[in-house]
C-alpha cells in the first residue's frame, strides 16, 4: 500500500507529513493535498483520525501537582537541610531572609520545648519566677521610672501582678531560648550577609540611644523586625523577650 | 534575564556551593520532573521516589552540565528519562515472574492491549464508568510500550520540541515523529476499545 497514490500524494509521503500536519506546520498547498489524501485513502484516513484522537486524549491530561513534601524531601536527601524559605507559593520567587531562616530553624528545633513551656502549669510557674525576679531587680536598684505605674499597696500589687504576669509569662517563655539561640544566631550571622550585620550594629546603636526603659515600644520593635531583619527567636505567636531583659539588666 | 541565563547562573552558584540556588532549582523543576515520572511510571509513589532519585543524581552530577552549551532542560530530561528506563527494566524483570509483562513490540499492529487493561474483578463498564476520564487515559498510557510512551509524554504532555526529544532519546528526528504518531494512534485505539465496551 505504501506505493498507492491518491490526489498526487503517496501513502508514505502522507505518513511523513502526518506529524507536521498535526503541528500545523504544513504549507497551504501541502495541507490541501494532505486533507484530500486523507479523505479518499482507506488506510491513511482512519490513521489520521486515530493519531489526532490520541493527541486530543493526551492533551486532555492535566498536569498534576507534585506532593507537598517533595521539595523538602529532596533537599533533605541532597543538602541535608530543609527548605530555606517558607513553602508558601507566594514565597517561591523571593529569597529567604535571614530572619525566616532563623525562625524556621528555631521552630523546628524547639517545637517540643514550646509544647511543654506553653502548658498552663509550666507557664504559671515561669510567670511567678519572673515576677519574683522583677521584684528582686527593683529592690536591687531598678529605677522606679522603669515600672511606670508602680503601686505598692496590696491591692495595687495584686492588680499589677495579674496584668504584668500575663505579659511576663510570655516574656519569660522566651528567656531560656533566647540565650540558647543567641549563640547559634551569632554563628549564622557570621556566615550570612555582612550587610545584615551592619544593619544589626546600627540597630544596636539606636538601641543604646533609647533609654526610656519602657518595654512596650521595644516589644513593638520586635514585631517590626519580621520583614527583613534577623529575628532572634520566636515561638509561635510570641513576642521576643530579649530587649526587655537586657533593658532591665542595663539599668 | 532570559530563562536560560537565569538557569545557568543558578547552576553556577549551585556548583559553587550555594544551597539557596540549589533549592531554587529544585523549586523550579520538581513539578515537571514529577509529572514526567508520574505519567511514565504510573503510580504517585513511584513518581515521588523517582523524582527524588533524579534530583539526587542531578545534585551529584551538576558540575558535568555544560553551562556554555546550555540546554539545561534537555540535560535534565535526559537524566530523568534514563532513570525511568532503568526503573522500567527493573520492574519489568520483577513482572516477568508473575507473567504480567506484556510490553508490546514497537510494531503498531502487535497490540493485544485492551485485554490487559481489563480488570478481572469488575465488568469493564462498571470499571470505566466509576472513574474519571483522566484516570482511564492515564492507565491506558501505561499500556503503551515504553518507547512510545516516553515519546508522547515528552511531546504532548511536556510540549517539548521533537528535535529536543530526539536529543533526549538519542534517535533520529524521523524516528521521534513516527513514535509520537504511533503512540497517539495506539492510545486512541486502546481508549476506543475501552469506551466501546461501555456503550
Ligand atoms: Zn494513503
Amino acid at each position: 500500500m505504501p506505493g498507492e497514490t491518491h490526489n498526487g500524494m503517496q501513502c508514505n509521503e502522507f505518513e511523513t507529513l502526518l506529524f507536521d500536519a498535526l503541528d500545523q506546520k504544513l504549507s497551504e498547498g501541502q495541507q490541501e493535498r494532505f486533507r484530500a489524501h486523507a479523505r479518499v485513502c482507506g488506510k491513511c484516513g482512519p490513521m489520521f483520525a486515530e493519531v489526532e484522537a490520541g493527541q486530543h486524549w493526551l492533551k486532555s491530561l492535566a498536569e498534576v501537582e507534585s506532593p507537598a513534601n517533595l521539595v523538602n524531601e529532596i533537599l533533605a536527601a541532597t543538602t541535608g537541610i530543609q527548605s530555606y524559605r517558607l513553602q508558601a507559593p507566594a514565597a517561591a520567587e523571593h529569597r529567604a531572609s535571614l530572619g525566616e531562616r532563623i525562625r524556621e530553624w528555631a521552630d523546628s528545633l524547639f517545637a517540643p520545648v514550646w509544647g511543654t513551656v506553653r502548658q498552663p502549669r509550666f507557664a504559671m510557674s515561669f510567670g511567678m519566677a519572673f515576677f519574683s525576679l522583677s521584684v528582686a531587680l527593683s529592690v536591687a536598684g531598678v529605677k522606679p521610672t522603669d515600672i511606670k505605674s508602680a503601686d505598692l499597696s496590696r491591692s495595687g500589687l495584686r492588680r499589677t501582678y495579674y496584668t504584668t504576669t500575663a505579659r511576663m509569662v510570655k516574656y519569660y517563655e522566651n528567656i531560656r531560648l533566647v540565650y540558647e539561640i543567641e549563640s547559634k544566631v551569632q554563628e549564622i550571622k557570621k556566615v550570612t550577609r555582612p550587610d545584615e550585620r551592619k544593619q544589626e550594629k546600627e540597630r544596636e546603636r539606636n538601641h543604646k540611644n533609647n533609654t526610656s526603659g519602657d518595654p512596650e515600644p521595644r516589644q513593638e520593635r520586635n514585631y517590626s523586625r519580621d520583614e527583613n531583619q534577623p529575628v532572634l527567636a520566636s515561638g509561635p505567636q510570641n513576642p521576643l523577650a530579649v530587649s526587655v531583659i537586657t533593658t532591665r539588666r542595663d539599668v | 534575564m532570559e530563562d536560560a541565563q537565569i538557569v545557568n547562573s543558578l547552576v553556577r552558584r549551585c556548583i559553587a556551593g550555594d544551597a539557596v540556588a540549589w533549592e531554587e532549582i529544585v523549586q523550579r523543576y520538581n513539578r515537571r520532573i514529577y509529572n514526567i515520572c508520574y505519567r511514565f511510571a504510573g503510580s504517585a509513589d513511584d513518581a515521588q521516589d523517582l523524582t527524588q532519585e533524579v534530583f539526587i543524581k542531578m545534585y551529584r552530577t551538576l558540575s558535568s552540565y555544560d553551562v556554555e552549551r546550555g540546554a539545561f532542560m534537555t540535560w535534565l530530561t535526559t537524566m530523568t528519562r534514563n532513570l525511568l528506563v532503568d526503573h522500567f527494566r527493573k520492574t519489568k524483570q520483577d513482572r516477568v515472574t508473575d507473567s504480567m509483562d506484556a510490553a508490546p513490540s514497537e510494531h503498531e499492529d502487535a497490540m493485544p492491549l485492551s485485554e490487559q487493561i481489563e480488570d478481572k474483578r469488575l465488568p469493564p463498564d462498571a470499571r470505566v464508568q466509576s472513574r474519571e476520564t483522566g484516570e482511564v487515559v492515564h492507565e491506558a498510557l501505561q499500556k503503551l510500550s515504553p518507547e512510545l510512551r516516553e515519546a508522547v509524554i515528552l511531546r504532548d504532555l511536556q510540549d517539548m520540541d521533537y528535535r529536543d526529544i530526539a536529543a533526549v532519546l538519542k534517535v533520529p528526528e524521523g524516528t521521534v515523529k513516527s513514535r509520537i504518531n504511533r503512540g497517539r494512534a495506539e492510545l486512541a485505539r486502546l481508549l476506543q476499545r475501552i469506551y466501546r465496551q461501555v456503550m
